[in-house]
């Protein structure tokens, strides 16, 4: 039975190296934490905390978007991709250069880096955050973890994003740089496919050359057609859930959706720690 | 004195063990139940065997799924939640938790909540002898499980509670109450009367927050506990009134976020603390106040925590600026 525990987790102060604007409201922010870095995997976040504020109060989970390396080439800072939305990220789009932030992690399960022939990932607005590492470690481009794992290479790697508007599409040049093929859905038609992402699908899955997997993330309403086309074609499918959190490390129990068992029943489980990312099928979604 | 003549104290001398009625403390910081999970979760984070005690998440006799999400809204200064003591029962506690928490060398406080008085009695009784245990907290004022019932807002049913949880097991036992009443000092004489070796001050405030586009309350429950440095104020003040009011000792519990707070509570009145939802956003609070406390009992002069306890100087003079 696997544990669901924080066990590696670190918590102390980071130092910001970088804040940069990527898209409409959308920032990178690199932040110096070696012990994270070290030992994150692609799928797992870290708490994030202005620290000695009071309001806001608690840390933001934000996802790992990229881990880089320190002068001796080993793991030394983590990049996040934030959409400036509420009251943390509006405030930490201003923290600049040499700040320090508190974090903690890093923290829950991550995605599953079973072998798979054409890993298809499906991101709905920042949704896209945990794919590029991810990404990196299907091609066989990096290795995330203490020690680090070493994953079957995908013989093909897709990216479907869609956001509402073109203005808001994040870092699709650098998964295009991995070699991703990236298929682009707006809403409002201004750029990519006009539509929902979810329609993109289907019509990805039929280009596979060998078996496919789909993990995505995004708005729960998304993740949870994807969940129904997936069934439908017969592909497995894993979600990464948005659940709003209060300490990430399990603790408080606020986190909790309704997951379902083998048997069917459904108990609540705290995405911080038995997931953020679950097999599709097991989401009790509404 | 001034604070500035107090003679320093090497830190080293100082001595932090404590007594809350019949149970002895190595040091006053204890973790608030269900802001802790059951300990296991931050064992990667935390030192356990430095707490002062350990207080899990509190049980009830039976299963509970506890509330529908969103159970937690941040507020300004704190949080509401209305998790509803999600909880997989006592039996459940014993056989896959306590032993983690037997295990260690930390003192554990199970808190209990029952929905009848019959049914704290039967679960203070299972629990009697079962190893692990060194205390009891009767959770007797969690606003999102009572049915109108509220032990800690009805004198007469919160004697009853402790009396009988006394009568049914040897440990000591901690009564937590509710702030959301008239008057606490009424029920903390009642909970003394009870037999109660301390007083748990303060569970949550009663709270809401609502969108107002939507229409529509913000919590799945509607109502919801308010917590965090927000109430530290409310906290302080009713460890006040019934420090004043009782002779058994009391925690501090409310907003407890540094040792600037911790000290603030042993003045009051309170002989030990717990530190709950700073634990959220600063996993580990308590051994950083565990290492910055016998720095601040020597800032007074004081050799022992137990020395500092209640030393209020109530003079209604302004401070001066040094
Ligand atoms: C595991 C995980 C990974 C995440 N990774 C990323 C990431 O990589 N990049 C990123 O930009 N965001 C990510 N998020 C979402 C991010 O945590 C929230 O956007 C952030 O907490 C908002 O904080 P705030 O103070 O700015 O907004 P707040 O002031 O707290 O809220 C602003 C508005 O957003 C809503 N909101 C807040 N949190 C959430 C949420 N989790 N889901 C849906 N609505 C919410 C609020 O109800 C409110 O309407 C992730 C969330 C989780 C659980
Ligand atoms: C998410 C959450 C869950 C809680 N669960 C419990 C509980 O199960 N039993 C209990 O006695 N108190 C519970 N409390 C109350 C705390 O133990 C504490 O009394 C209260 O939060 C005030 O302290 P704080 O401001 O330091 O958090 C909970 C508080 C929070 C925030
Ligand atoms: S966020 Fe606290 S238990 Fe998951």
């Amino acid at each position: 039975m696997p544990t669901h525990y924080a066990d590696h987790a670190w918590h102390g102060p980071v130092t910001v190296e970088e804040n940069v604007t990527l898209a409409r409201d959308t920032y990178r922010i690199r932040l110096a934490c070696p012990e994270i870095a070290r030992r994150v995997l692609p799928g797992q976040f870290l708490m994030l905390r202005l620290p000695g504020e009071s309001d806001p109060l608690l840390g933001r989970p934000l996802a790992l978007y990229d881990v880089v390396a320190g002068p001796g080439g080993q793991p030394h800072s983590i990049d996040l991709v934030y959409l400036a939305v509420g009251k943390m990220t509006r405030l930490l789009t201003a923290v600049g250069v040499g700040a320090t932030l508190e974090a903690w992690g890093p923290l829950g399960n991550g995605f599953p880096l079973t072998p798979t022939k054409h890993l298809l990932m499906l991101a709905g607005g920042i949704g896209q955050t945990p794919f590029l590492a991810l990404a990196r470690a299907y091609l066989g481009l990096q290795r995330y973890g203490d020690p680090p794992r070493q994953v079957v290479p995908a013989e093909q790697v897709s990216l479907c994003y869609g956001v509402r508007s073109g203005d808001l599409l994040a870092g699709v040049e650098e998964f295009r740089r991995l070699g991703v093929s990236v298929h682009l859905s707006t809403e409002d038609g201004s750029l990519g496919y006009r539509g929902l992402v979810t329609d993109l699908i289907a019509p990805v899955v039929r280009q596979s050359a060998g078996a496919c997997r789909i993990v995505c993330c995004g708005p729960e309403r998304m993740m949870q057609a994807a969940a129904e086309i997936a069934r439908q074609l017969g592909v497995p499918c894993q979600v990464s859930l948005e659940s709003p959190m209060a300490c990430g490390i399990g603790i408080c129990f606020s986190c909790v959706k309704k997951i379902r068992d083998g048997s069917g029943h459904w108990d609540y489980r705290r995405t911080c720690v038995e997931g953020p990312v679950f097999e599709a099928a097991d989401v009790e979604f509404y | 004195m001034p604070l500035s003549q107090a003679e320093p104290v090497r830190t080293a001398e100082a001595r932090l063990d404590v007594q809350l009625g019949r149970l002895r403390l190595a040091n006053p910081i204890m973790v608030a139940s269900g802001t802790f999970g059951y300990a296991r979760e931050m064992a990667g984070l935390v030192d356990l065997s430095r707490l002062g005690a350990i207080l899990p998440k509190t049980i009830t006799r039976q299963p509970r799924p506890g509330n529908p999400p969103p159970r937690t809204i941040e507020t300004a200064a704190g949080m509401l939640n209305s998790i509803g003591l999600d909880n997989d029962g006592l039996e459940a506690f014993v056989e896959r938790q306590l032993p983690y928490l037997a295990s260690l060398k930390t003192t554990i406080v199970v808190s209990i909540a029952g929905e009848s008085c019959e049914e704290f009695v039967e679960m203070a009784a299972r629990l009697e002898g079962v190893p692990g245990i060194d205390a009891l907290e009767l959770n007797m004022s969690c606003p999102n499980v009572s049915h109108g019932v509220d032990f800690a807002t009805d004198p007469r049913l919160c004697e009853r509670v402790v009396s009988g949880v006394r009568k049914a097991c040897s440990y000591p036992i901690l009564a937590k109450l509710t702030p959301n009443v008239t008057d606490v000092t009424v029920i903390a004489r009642a909970a003394e009367a009870g037999g109660a070796d301390a007083l748990s001050l303060i569970n949550t405030c009663l709270g809401m927050a609502v969108h107002w586009r939507r229409r529509r309350p913000v919590l799945g429950n509607v109502l919801g506990g308010l917590s965090g440095p927000a109430i530290k104020p409310i906290a302080l003040r009713i460890v006040y009134q019934v420090a004043k009011a009782v002779k058994i000792p009391l925690v501090g519990i409310g907003g407890i976020a540094g040792i600037d707070d911790v000290m603030e509570f042993l003045i009051t009145g309170a002989t030990a603390v717990q530190v709950g939802t700073a634990n959220f956003y600063n996993p580990t609070v308590c051994t950083r106040i565990l290492d910055a406390l016998p720095a601040a009992l020597g800032e007074l002069g004081m050799r022992s925590v137990a020395d500092v306890v209640g030393t209020l100087d109530a003079d209604p003079s302004p401070l001066h600026r040094d």
